[in-house]
């Protein structure tokens, strides 16, 4: 029986560089994962693959999610199957505001899934709701997508457009990099008010008091190389916060 | 706002002020917008050839915005005839299929203290092929010239083309002119961006192509029009 979501021997690279080595990974339905690994270990390019970015070229392996086969779908595809990603280094779309973003998302999702488009009183509520919890001013709804914006603001619209598309896969890349002290914990309050059965987040961080205080995961993983070299739980944070990375990196060259 | 019905030839007396509408042009148009004038022009235009011919005189404005559609050349000319004329010229120019434009502009600063100003943006898909020629002319003798153009085009399929002549003839010092010209591609990020939100890639697409041509019709004040202008544009990019 393989888990909600299962990476098998994942190997994937960008032009002629190998960046994933044969990752392995599997999270069950409900779970809460922690990535740490060092800078430029494939952290960024594990959350993209998984997401389809045409940049990487899969060689290799599987990626199972809700039984069916990931790699073969395009990107809008996992998305609609409820894969979201939110970016370490979100993307600029000067004259698409957040709202108008926000509204085509939704109702291509609501396309694919046959159903009417959300009409503007349903869709009002459902922003005004979650922009209120997530700090976010209908300013910065109106203003073009990421157009102008701090890092910390960038991260916190992140997080809002995951609330306002409410996905069953999470990946979260250094989405506590750039906020302050408040922010985090709004963020992290985010994921905490979005924690269900049904859903699971991968997080990745290299803020071990956040994963500790704000995210409390169920498991922890290292990458290095671009494969997982360690698993377990939070106390794999205290290793990695004692003694860095030195360890894991010797385990995944040898 | 007026309509203007296959003019050729159109005068707005000193001081007054003017809102013009074209959809359906003769094959040339000439206006003369005199001292003090302030006109806002909006024109659709494709199909056949057209040449435009404006004379904008002392501290005057003339503002103008046209929507290219399909085949046909445009021609344009403005004279800043008196000190202190204004003149904005923007294009928006959308060809598919096997459309050929070549869209001309000339801006002949012919007074001290005039100001220019043009953001000229296209989008060609299928086969293609436009070609904006776009001239600045700024006598030596004139002075306190501000002259800007800015040409922009997406290429939306392969086979799609697009060509840049620009033609500054700048013989005087005083003066600032920023001028450029960019033709490329839909940003693949910004696309990936988008689809990793369950966009299709076909609509977001469309949506950046959209967001890209408003920054032109967006600047169009009248609520109408400006709307009346987006629904042919979209139509036009539906092709
Ligand atoms: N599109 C690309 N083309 C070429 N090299 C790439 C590309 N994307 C990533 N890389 C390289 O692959 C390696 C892994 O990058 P990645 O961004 O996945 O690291 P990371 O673990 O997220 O690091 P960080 O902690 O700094 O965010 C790096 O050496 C990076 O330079
Ligand atoms: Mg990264």
């Amino acid at each position: 029986m393989t888990a909600w979501l299962e990476i098998n021997d994942l190997r994937a690279k960008a032009g002629d560089k190998t960046i994933l080595n044969g990752l392995s990974l599997s999270i069950d339905a409900g779970e809460v994962h922690v990535i740490m690994g060092p800078n430029g270990s494939g952290k960024s390019t594990l959350s993209n693959v998984l997401c389809g970015n045409p940049h990487y070229e899969v060689t290799g392996g599987s990626v199972t999610f809700k039984g069916e086969d990931l790699l073969k779908l395009n990107v809008e595809e996992r998305a609609r199957l409820g894969v979201f990603l939110a970016f370490q280094s979100p993307v600029e779309i000067p004259g698409v505001s957040m709202a108008t973003f926000m509204k085509y998302a939704l109702n291509a999702r609501r396309k694919a899934a046959g159903e009417k488009e959300l009409d503007a009183v349903g869709f009002m509520k459902r922003i005004k709701v979650r922009a209120q919890a997530l700090n976010v001013s209908d300013e910065m709804l109106k203003r073009p997508v990421n157009v102008g914006f701090s890092g910390g603001e960038k991260k916190r619209l992140e997080t809002f457009q995951m609330a306002m598309l409410e996905p069953d896969f999470c990946i979260l890349d250094e989405m506590d990099s750039g906020m302050d002290v408040d922010a985090v914990k709004v963020a992290g309050n985010g994921v905490k008010i979005m924690r269900s059965p049904e859903r699971s987040f991968l997080v990745i961080s290299h803020n071990i008091k956040f994963i500790r205080e704000q995210i409390m995961p169920d498991k922890v993983h290292v990458l290095a190389n671009g494969r997982v070299v360690a698993d377990g739980g939070v106390e794999l944070l205290d290793e990695v916060d004692k003694n860095g990375f030195a360890g894991f990196v010797k385990e995944a060259v040898a | 706002m007026e309509t203007l019905v296959k003019r050729e030839r159109l005068t707005v007396a000193e001081n007054e002020n003017a809102v013009f509408i074209e959809r359906e042009l003769a094959d040339r148009l000439e206006i003369d917008v005199k001292a003090g004038a302030r006109v806002k022009h909006y024109r659709l235009h494709g199909g056949a050839d057209n040449a435009l011919t404006v004379r904008i005189g002392e501290n005057a404005a003339y503002e103008l915005v046209t929507l290219h559609l399909g085949n046909g050349d445009l021609s344009m000319s403005f004279d800043l005839a008196g000190e202190g004329a204004n003149c904005r010229s923007d294009v928006v120019y959308i060809l598919s299929g096997d459309e050929k434009s070549v869209i001309a502009s000339d801006v002949r600063h012919n007074a001290d203290k005039t100001v220019s100003a043009q953001l000229v943006k296209g989008a060609v898909g299928g086969r293609g092929h436009a070609a904006f020629q776009g001239g600045i002319l700024i006598p030596y003798d004139k002075k306190e010239i501000d002259g800007a153009q800015q040409h922009r085009a997406l290429l939306l399929s392969r086979d799609a083309t697009v060509e840049a002549v620009p033609r500054l003839e700048i013989y005087a010092d005083d003066v600032k002119c920023a001028h450029g010209s960019a033709i490329g591609t839909l940003n693949q990020d910004q696309l990936y961006y988008m689809r990793t939100r369950g966009i299709d890639e076909t609509d977001a697409r469309a949506l950046l192509t959209t967001a890209f041509l408003n920054e032109v019709l967006d600047g169009i004040e009248d609520e109408s029009v400006r709307a009346e202008f987006e629904r042919l544009a979209d139509e036009g990019l539906k092709k």
